[in-house]
């Protein structure tokens, strides 16, 4: 038999490089075991999924609760003596002060136009024959001092002008909604790190049951002159494919319970006439999921393989 | 050139695999290590191949110390010679050609030359038309050439046989025999480990004797092979 039809039993070129062999094994592992490999990512993708769900979930959260705070206003009620001009001079004074984002003034009649498009009563102030109601300046504090908790401060600072006659603002509603988003966020955060732990357990468990596998090929490739390195490739290659398929898995159970929920969370939203939107994940947070499950898999793959490859070097300098 | 001083291998306090064992092999020489199992043979092979460190002495290969090898040396040093086993640790998952080529993707080789060794080694031990099977569908005489096709593949100048013939029937063991004989004769120096009394009649090579870890038996040429007595006045093992 020709030693060129020898030559022809070599497989695909990029298989016998030393990263393409490690890849290759890598897939072959997963190939001869499809059973065990799609629990294992199974598994993975049911235990990363929450985690990746609060990812792509965080920033419709964030502005959540930036968007209720930025929105919020206090509002100062002029002394009927503020003439027009006056009252819209004060608000643009106003709207240049520190810890004001911006401001509105809103004359009497504007006020009374106001109240009667949007009041059952607006006819009845008719009646009075003069328009009672005050001119206002709404003032919007930047999102620093409503943060900060200063709108207090800020309040009592306009009330110090004599054109006020009075300061309404009303806060609590937000800061209840923003202690319960961050709630959400440290539980969840919590959760979601004990999880991405479980998740390194599971790849750190089947990377060792991996290695059992695959040590007679080790003690051989070590016979034959490998490095620890060449030996410990495939299995780093594991854990990263692992880790890869896992995230992907996860990230489609995220993508598909978002849109289970999106509706009702929608209808939730228009409930309380908020711009709240559960939107789709975008590439970059994708992007973050499958790389932390990659570094997830490389990790797990690392701390499984630390110790039977160094029981591998000392039998080099053990007796007998 | 191989050479031994003084060296020692002691497993358990007080045991020894080897005992003070001192001596010199020639490059391109043919030499029979013989012994009853449990002699120390597979010990000294694996000291060789640095698989083991000695507890005393020092061991040169070549130019080599392994005093003053640096473990990360080791797996250089070993992709330098040939190992053949007894059980020819072939990896059942991959095809003889596979098998065969392991050394020389460890070694980086690149995939053209991988081909024409791989297929070179093959043709060599007459198992070119076996490429693509899988070594376990293999007779043991089978098995055992690809271990040394794949021992060779790499060409090194130095090749270790751990009883190598051990399982297999008299005519095979001849015709694995003759393989090593063959590969000694283009120059690769050979240290066979066998206890089989009909092999070591048939040929007549030089014999470290080995028994209860200690040399009985220093390198003598009873009857010196002309590949081997040919070039030990050369000394470029390595």
């Amino acid at each position: 038999m020709s030693t060129e039809q020898a030559a022809n039993a070599a497989g695909p070129r990029w298989t016998y490089g030393k990263r393409g062999y490690a890849l290759a094994q890598s897939l072959r592992q997963l190939k001869r075991h499809k059973f065990a490999s799609l629990i294992t990512l199974l598994v993975l993708g049911i235990t990363l999924a929450l985690p990746v769900m609060l990812l792509f979930a965080s920033s419709a959260l964030q502005q959540l609760s930036s968007r209720s705070i930025e929105g919020e206003s206090l509002t100062a009620y002029l002394q009927d003596s503020v003439s027009d001009l006056d009252g819209a001079a004060l608000s643009i004074e106003w709207a240049s002060r520190e810890g004001i984002r911006d401001t509105r003034y809103i004359s009497r009649d504007e006020a009374l136009a106001l109240f009667r498009e949007n009041s059952d009563i607006g006819a009845a102030v008719d009646a009075l024959g003069a328009n009672p109601l005050p001119g206002a300046i709404i003032v919007f504090p930047d999102s620093n001092v409503l943060r900060a908790g200063t709108v207090e401060a800020l309040a009592a600072s306009l009330r110090q002008s004599e054109a006020v006659e009075r300061v309404q603002f009303d806060l609590r509603w937000v800061r209840r909604l923003q202690a319960v988003v961050s709630l959400i966020q440290l539980v969840g955060g919590l959760l979601a790190l004990f999880l991405t732990l479980t998740a390194l357990l599971v790849i750190a468990n089947t990377i060792r049951l991996e290695l059992s596998r695959r040590r007679s090929e080790m003690e051989v490739a070590s016979l034959l002159g490998a490095s620890s390195f060449f030996m410990n490739r495939p299995i780093l290659y594991i854990g990263a494919l692992y880790g890869l398929l896992g995230g992907v898995v996860a990230s489609i159970i995220a993508v598909i319970a978002f849109n289970a929920i999106r509706q009702p969370a929608d209808d939730l939203s228009s409930l309380y006439e908020s711009t709240f939107r559960l939107s789709h994940p975008t590439p970059s947070q994708i992007g973050i999921v499958l790389a932390v499950s990659i570094a997830l898999g490389i990790v797990g793959a690392l701390s499984s393989m630390y110790r039977p490859s160094q029981q591998l070097t000392q039998r080099g300098s053990n007796g007998k | 050139m191989i050479v031994f001083e003084h060296v020692s291998l002691e497993y358990l306090p007080g045991r020894f695999a080897l005992q003070d064992v001192s001596f010199t092999l020639n490059a391109g020489s043919f030499t029979f290590l013989t012994g009853h199992s449990g002699a120390g043979k597979s010990s000294l092979l694996r000291l060789v191949a640095r698989l083991e460190r000695p507890t005393s002495g020092d061991i040169q290969v070549g130019n080599i110390h392994y005093n003053q090898l640096r473990p990360r040396q080791e797996p250089a040093l070993r992709q330098q010679m040939g190992i053949v086993f007894q059980d020819n640790q072939l990896l059942p998952d991959r095809s003889v050609f596979d098998n065969v080529a392991f050394p020389l993707i460890i070694g980086g080789y690149r995939y053209n030359d991988i081909k024409t060794r791989v297929s070179a080694a093959l043709n060599r031990v007459g198992l070119a038309d076996k490429a693509l099977e899988n070594p376990q569908v293999l007779s043991g005489g089978e098995q055992q050439r690809i271990g040394i096709a794949r021992a060779v593949v790499a060409r090194p100048k130095l090749l270790l046989a751990d009883e190598p013939t051990g399982n297999l029937d008299p005519d095979i063991s001849a015709e694995i025999m003759q393989l090593f004989m063959q590969f000694n004769a283009s120059g690769v120096t050979v240290l066979f480990a066998t206890h089989d009394q009909s092999l070591l009649d048939t040929f007549r090579y030089p014999r470290l004797q080995l028994h209860q870890g200690k040399l009985t038996g220093a390198p003598q040429e009873d009857s010196p092979a002309p590949a081997a007595r040919g070039r030990q006045k050369s000394d470029h093992a390595r």
